[in-house]
């Protein structure tokens, strides 16, 4: 018989000697089937433990199938359950053995007791055999009507599950409705989650494709059927709260007594111990009252209190979880935290992921009132913890030093790292050191005087050898030794392993030989040499490329390579507001989570994206806003298919809100006489404008014969030299031969005409131009912009946002089929990002041209 | 939408997948273990560590526990906030089953562990999660079930953490109020960092349903009230209740009551963010007299009343790591080098309110060293304690009435006690 219980916890990690334990215990369980003597039960439950461990440990036991089933025939739960796993499992593998199982598991669905119908319609659904479903309907129907709510409840999970075996057997049978119908008034709270989550993601999925589905989509988001959910709140648990303040996040109340109504009934939900239902509740408030400005600022105080507790108690993965959370609010809200800053204080026994969130976190609170507490704290952990958070440290420090006006004191700080004597501290700050500079320019001489002092043996991490020597090139005149140092390098330029290096070698000795000629001239004949000879090709082309400017001419060599400089005023990595947006949209998910991720491994960003964002993401918010508009606007965003189209979506998508806004009012003050979709403009000839863009154009234009076709624009060729690729030679040259530009002044366009020519076009050009100081000034609204780029023949479509962000399109004179699409961002008080889509892809540049003049004209009259 | 799991996996500490519920069939365990495997190889570079982790399409969350990891699978955006509290309340129902969640306890229970992750999670959405409710339709002990079970009754009823028909001979309420103060000192002497956490820890042995109201010294109770608080009501910065607590009633008249759960439960958590003076202040000086002898020389001062008494109290002073030969004496205690923690560590029985130790120690250190040492880890002090009687923050049980229709008496017995959290001395 049966071995007892004990002998059990010896066998089960190991394996069983051989097939012949499993024919043992086939025997065993044959002889049991029939038996019906008393404590056969007890008997046939030590031989199913037996064969689930086994099955756990990976041993086929797949062959005692026949006997398992036979044996369950019983009324014990526990033997019923372990044999329900058991058919799970093996059942997907053997179609013969699956129909076998339906069989038997259909039977109990009609069980006396609850309990096993339960059990049983789970186990038959989660089979997720294709070619059987018809048999999990009549169970399921009779599950959904059961008069027990366990079965109920089983029975909501099994739609969804039928849905994702066969989305059409599950719509056929009007499963749906049914589920609805239970949802809105079954008494028992769980049966009601369970509906709500099936029929999202029913709905969701349908949605693309069913009219129907989509409205009932968006009846989920009607005040009935929330106001129903809210009343009923405090009866769920607390992970069916989650999943109905998600829901309720997505509402639109008409007006603001509704706002505050839902917050007042949900204000006690932020005391509820369970953190997943605070941040769900904080989620709720934050999009309730995005369009109203004030209370959004007393929502943030109000869920201050608990997001810090949140972050201190419990355990460290939710201090992760919620600490994602806070850097995004506090990127929206900087002074909400700054007084809170040492909450984020770093414990020594932290795990290095919440230590790193926390000092992401003290950088993102620095303001003037607490930057010295904060530095002197990183100061700290520079000396102490473990190496990787020394680095994220003294990084920590740059970006509060490049985000802050008064950077005095952060310099010192900077410079003592230096004399810290720490390879590792030494290589970070001389990143940060260069960095500084870029910016601030004005504190070169307190940097260089003890970056100077820095042996170049001591630095080996590429990019902190990189950073010390282009200080060497840029600061050549103000460093004594800066040549001898740099000819040092040159002569061990067979060690040198990274290119990145050896490339900055190269730039930085022939910086130093426009400084100080007779020193260096020596070192930059032997880098020359040695670049030339080098194997790397970026390395080899930019010495060539040196070598051939200095033939050609000096002093046209010095103006490539020694420009004058503008400080930085914003460095590129920040992460673009929009994207922020889109993140807090998605607030409680994770995207908030990964937003690191996303920003910094762009690879995997793209590849991420598509499958983090699965339709629903998009989709959700066609049902926000009230206007016509905006729906066409946001489907806009739908089914975006390439990884381009995804970025662009997002963006479109994360401000359509705003720009919506913006849109209707705009509406209204145009009157009735304007159908709001298209806009007649003045004629204009623009003509002038596009000549004395090709005159600029071919002023520009590179004199060098060795390289006239790849280089038509200086720019281009400055960035071919600091080996950012090649983006003019792979571009089709604008001829200069080409006839201006001419636009259609009453150019017209219809928003879902313009709406498909966005989704479509690949974006032809992409690029930053600047607004003049006197057009930042008169940007107060959008409308003054709008006039003036109509006087240019460039239409807008749509307005709004903060930054500010316009839609424009423009179509050229001859060919009315020619359209350029246009997206305009001004990220600051002088620049503005614009992208380009045009039909005819061989005029984007031209227009290019023509439309950044028109924007820098703009506040000049 | 919250965003489903996929699947959930136990992993053995190498990363071995030892049981797993497979939900919605997109993600195998094969490839959930190749990843992790991966990942725990990886361990030692904390970039990997992150709780959240995406890899080919999935992102999987995890937690450790023991010799155990616990995780879940998605393909979803779901909400990684409430997965992660999820996966600790998984623990917590473990635990209440298997005393010790272990790989160990969990091979030896391969059965129960398959039936409550059934209950716990369905299809990727979680469902009951409450230890009470599960242990009512899933026992462990396969022989003593002789009744018929019957499907969880208690959620069908409106309190669903409470089951109905619960006797005990002697109704007995146990209530602690722990607070534990967090404090972190810089190298100046200077507090730059103190918060005390406090809980309500409740374990009940009542019969029926009892109705249950707790009053204490708050001063926004207080002031409703009309009292006048002198001295000693207290502010409390966000309160969160366990879901027993009518909240609606809470924020109405600041009244604390409640149908509690059968046994042990937190009823209330709460965070002073006030200032706190350190309870155990430690000073330590270390000299190098020359290459291969260190002095530590330590002093702990106890900065409470003379009537309170703080037990068990551990100090750490780091060490160097290649420290040897300790040479130890204290005024009061004992020390003991424990080079595992590369820390001398000295316990204190009994450290009464006013009172000032000493502690001196000397370490040789070898007199060569490695040319390329590891930098130097500055570890700060540590210090553990127990100071029963007494709480920071003045907080006051006034009352606990329990109400039951039956009129039974219940003994309601009341602790306080204060202990250290995250106590930390930064070295000068």
């Amino acid at each position: 018989m049966a071995p007892p219980a004990q002998s059990q916890r010896s066998q089960s990690p190991s394996q069983p000697s051989s097939k012949g334990e499993v024919s043992d215990l086939k025997l065993q369980l044959r002889q049991l089937a029939g038996s019906r003597a008393q404590g056969t039960d007890d008997s046939k439950r030590e031989l199913f433990k037996k064969v689930i461990s086994y099955m756990t440990i990976g041993v086929n036991v797949s062959s005692l199938f026949s006997e398992m089933v036979m044996c369950s025939a019983t009324s014990d739960i526990v033997l019923k359950k372990m044999c329900y796993l058991y058919v799970g499992n093996y059942a997907k593998g053997n179609p013969d053995l699956a129909l076998l199982t339906i069989n038997f598991l259909q039977k109990d669905c009609r069980d006396e007791d609850p309990m096993i119908r339960g059990l049983a319609l789970r186990s038959l659904c989660s089979l997720r055999v294709t070619n059987l479903v018809e048999y999990l309907v009549g169970p399921l129907g009779l599950g959904l009507k059961d008069n027990n709510s366990y079965v109920r409840t089983v029975a909501a999970i099994g739609v969804l599950k039928l849905y994702h075996i066969s989305a059409s057997t599950c719509i056929d049978a009007e499963f749906p409705s049914i589920l609805k119908n239970l949802m809105l008034n079954d008494p028992e709270a769980q049966v009601v989650a369970n509906c709500l989550s099936a029929l999202q993601e029913i709905w969701s999925s349908e949605a693309s494709t069913s009219e129907e589905a989509s409205r009932e989509r968006e009846a989920l988001l009607s005040k009935p059927v929330i106001y129903y959910f809210l009343n009923r709140i405090k009866e769920f648990s607390e992970w069916a709260q989650c999943v109905v303040l998600d829901l309720v996040a997505k509402y639109v109340p008409s007006d603001s007594n509704e706002i505050f109504d839902i917050m007042n009934l949900l204000e006690d939900r932020l005391q509820h111990a369970n953190g997943a239902v605070v941040l769900a509740t904080i989620k709720v408030f934050l999009h309730l009252t995005l369009s109203m400005n004030d209370v959004h600022q007393q929502v943030y105080e109000r869920i201050k209190a608990p997001l810090l507790t949140l972050v201190s108690s419990g355990s460290s993965e939710q201090s992760y979880a919620v600490l994602s959370h806070l850097h995004l609010l506090v990127v929206r809200a900087p002074i909400l935290f700054s007084s809170d800053y040492k909450h984020f204080y770093c414990q020594y026994n932290e795990p290095s992921y919440v230590k790193k969130l926390k000092l992401e976190m003290l950088t993102a609170v620095a303001n003037e009132s607490n930057t010295y507490e904060i530095v002197t704290e990183l100061c700290e952990y520079a000396a102490n913890v473990d190496v990787p958070i020394a680095r994220e440290s003294i990084r920590a420090v740059g970006k509060i030093a490049l985000q802050q006006y008064d950077v005095n004191a952060i310099v010192d700080r900077l410079l003592q790292f230096l004399e810290m004597e720490k390879d590792y501290v030494t290589a970070e700050t001389l990143v940060l050191v260069k960095d500084l500079l870029r910016k601030y320019p004005q504190w070169s001489h307190d940097c260089i005087a003890v970056v100077g002092n820095i042996s170049s043996k001591n630095v080996q991490e590429p990019k902190a050898k990189a950073a010390l020597i282009w200080m060497l090139g840029e600061y050549s005149q103000d460093m004594l030794d800066a040549p001898y140092i740099l000819e040092s390098l040159v002569d061990n330029w067979d060690d040198e392993h990274s290119a990145e290096v050896r490339l900055h070698l190269l730039t930085a000795v022939l910086k130093c030989f426009f400084r100080r000629p007779p020193e260096t001239q020596k070192a930059l004949g032997a880098a020359l040499a040695a670049g030339l000879a080098d194997f790397h090709q970026d390395v080899h082309d930019r010495a060539l490329f040196y070598y051939r400017l200095l033939q050609y001419n000096v002093s046209v060599a010095e103006r490539v390579v020694n420009p004058p400089k503008q400080a930085v005023s914003v460095f590129a990595d920040t992460q673009s507001s929009e994207i922020k947006d889109r993140i807090f949209d998605e607030f409680n998910s994770l995207s908030v989570v990964y937003q690191k991720d996303l920003e910094v491994q762009t690879p995997y960003l793209t590849q991420g994206l598509k499958i983090l964002q699965p339709s629903y993401m998009f989709t959700d918010k066609e049902h926000r806003g009230p206007f016509e508009f905006s729906e066409e606007l946001g489907s806009l965003s739908v089914g975006a298919e390439s990884a381009d189209n995804v970025v662009l979506a997002q963006r479109v998508e994360a401000s359509d809100n705003d720009l919506l806004l913006n849109i209707s009012e705009k509406e209204e003050s145009r009157g009735p006489s304007n159908n709001g979709s298209a806009y007649s403009a003045p004629l204009y000839d623009s003509s002038s404008i596009s000549l004395v863009v090709s005159q600029t154009q071919s002023e520009l234009t590179f004199p060098n014969p060795a390289l006239p076709a790849h280089a038509p624009q200086a720019s281009l060729a400055i960035d071919d030299l600091l080996g950012l690729g090649f983006p003019a030679a792979l571009a089709p040259a604008p001829s200069p031969s080409s006839p201006p530009l001419k636009l259609n002044a009453r150019a017209v366009l219809d928003p879902a005409t313009y709406q498909r020519k966005w989704k479509q076009l690949p974006v032809s050009l992409s690029q930053e131009c600047s607004l003049s100081p006197q057009g930042a000034a008169a940007l107060t609204t959008p409308q003054v912009l709008l006039q003036h780029m109509q006087s240019h023949s460039i239409h807008c479509i749509a307005s709004g946002g903060q930054p500010p962000k316009f839609f424009f399109f423009a179509q050229k004179a001859e060919e009315p089929a020619t359209f350029f699409l246009v997206e305009c961002i001004i990220t600051s008080s002088s620049k503005a990002e614009i992208k380009i889509k045009a039909d005819d892809q061989s005029t984007s540049q031209d227009f290019s041209a023509l439309f950044q003049s028109a924007l820098s004209k703009f506040g000049m009259s | 939408m919250a965003g489903a799991a996929s699947a959930f996996f136990l992993l053995d500490i190498k990363g071995r997948v030892l049981v797993w519920r497979d939900f919605r069939g997109d993600v195998s365990a094969v490839q959930a273990e190749r990843f992790f495997t991966k990942l725990i190889e990886k361990e030692g570079d904390p970039e990997t560590q992150d709780p959240v982790v995406y890899d080919n399409g999935v992102t999987y969350i995890f937690i450790q526990h023991n010799n155990i990891y616990l995780m879940t699978a998605s393909r979803q955006n779901c909400n990684a906030a409430s997965l992660i509290l999820f996966l600790h309340r998984v623990v917590d129902v473990f635990k209440h089953y298997f005393e010790e969640l272990e790989e160990e306890s969990l091979r030896d229970n391969f059965v129960v562990v398959y039936e409550l992750l059934d209950e716990m999670m369905d299809f990727g959405y979680p469902q009951y999660t409450e230890a009470k409710i599960l242990s009512e339709f899933i026992k462990t002990d396969a022989y003593r079930m002789e009744v018929t079970q019957r499907p969880p009754m208690a959620v069908t009823n409106a309190v669903s953490w409470r089951s109905e028909g619960i006797r005990y001979k002697k109704n007995e309420v146990f209530l602690d109020v722990v607070e534990s103060v967090n404090i972190l000192v810089n190298s100046n002497g200077q507090i730059i960092r103190s918060d005390v956490v406090g809980a309500l820890k409740m374990r009940t042995y009542l019969s029926g349903m009892p109705e249950c109201k707790l009053g204490l010294n708050d001063r926004v109770l207080l002031e409703a009230q009309g009292r006048s608080a002198k001295g000693k009501a207290i502010d409390l910065d966000d309160i969160k209740f366990h879901q027993c607590v009518r909240l609606a009633r809470f924020e109405n008249d600041r009244t604390i009551s409640f149908i509690p759960p059968d046994g042990s439960f937190d009823l209330m958590t709460y965070r002073l963010s006030t200032q706190v003076k350190p309870l155990i202040w430690v000073e330590a000086q270390v000299e190098r007299h020359s290459r291969s002898r260190i002095e530590i020389m330590a002093k702990a001062r106890s900065q409470f009343k003379e009537r309170s008494t703080a037990t068990n109290v551990e100090i750490e002073l780091p060490v160097p790591s290649d420290a040897t030969n300790p040479n130890v004496r204290t005024s009061m205690g004992s020390a003991a080098y424990a080079p595992e923690n590369d820390a001398l560590l000295w316990k204190i029985k009994s450290f009464s309110g006013g009172k000032e130790y000493m502690l001196r120690a000397e370490f040789s250190l070898p007199s060569i060293t490695a040319e390329e040492a590891a930098p130097e880890r500055k570890a700060p002090i540590r210090v553990k304690f127990e100071i029963p009687y007494f709480t920071v923050s003045g907080i006051q049980v006034r009352y606990l009435k329990i109400i039951e229709k039956s009129g039974y008496q219940a003994l309601p017995w009341v602790r306080y006690i204060t202990m250290a959290g995250e106590y930390e001395l930064r070295l000068v």
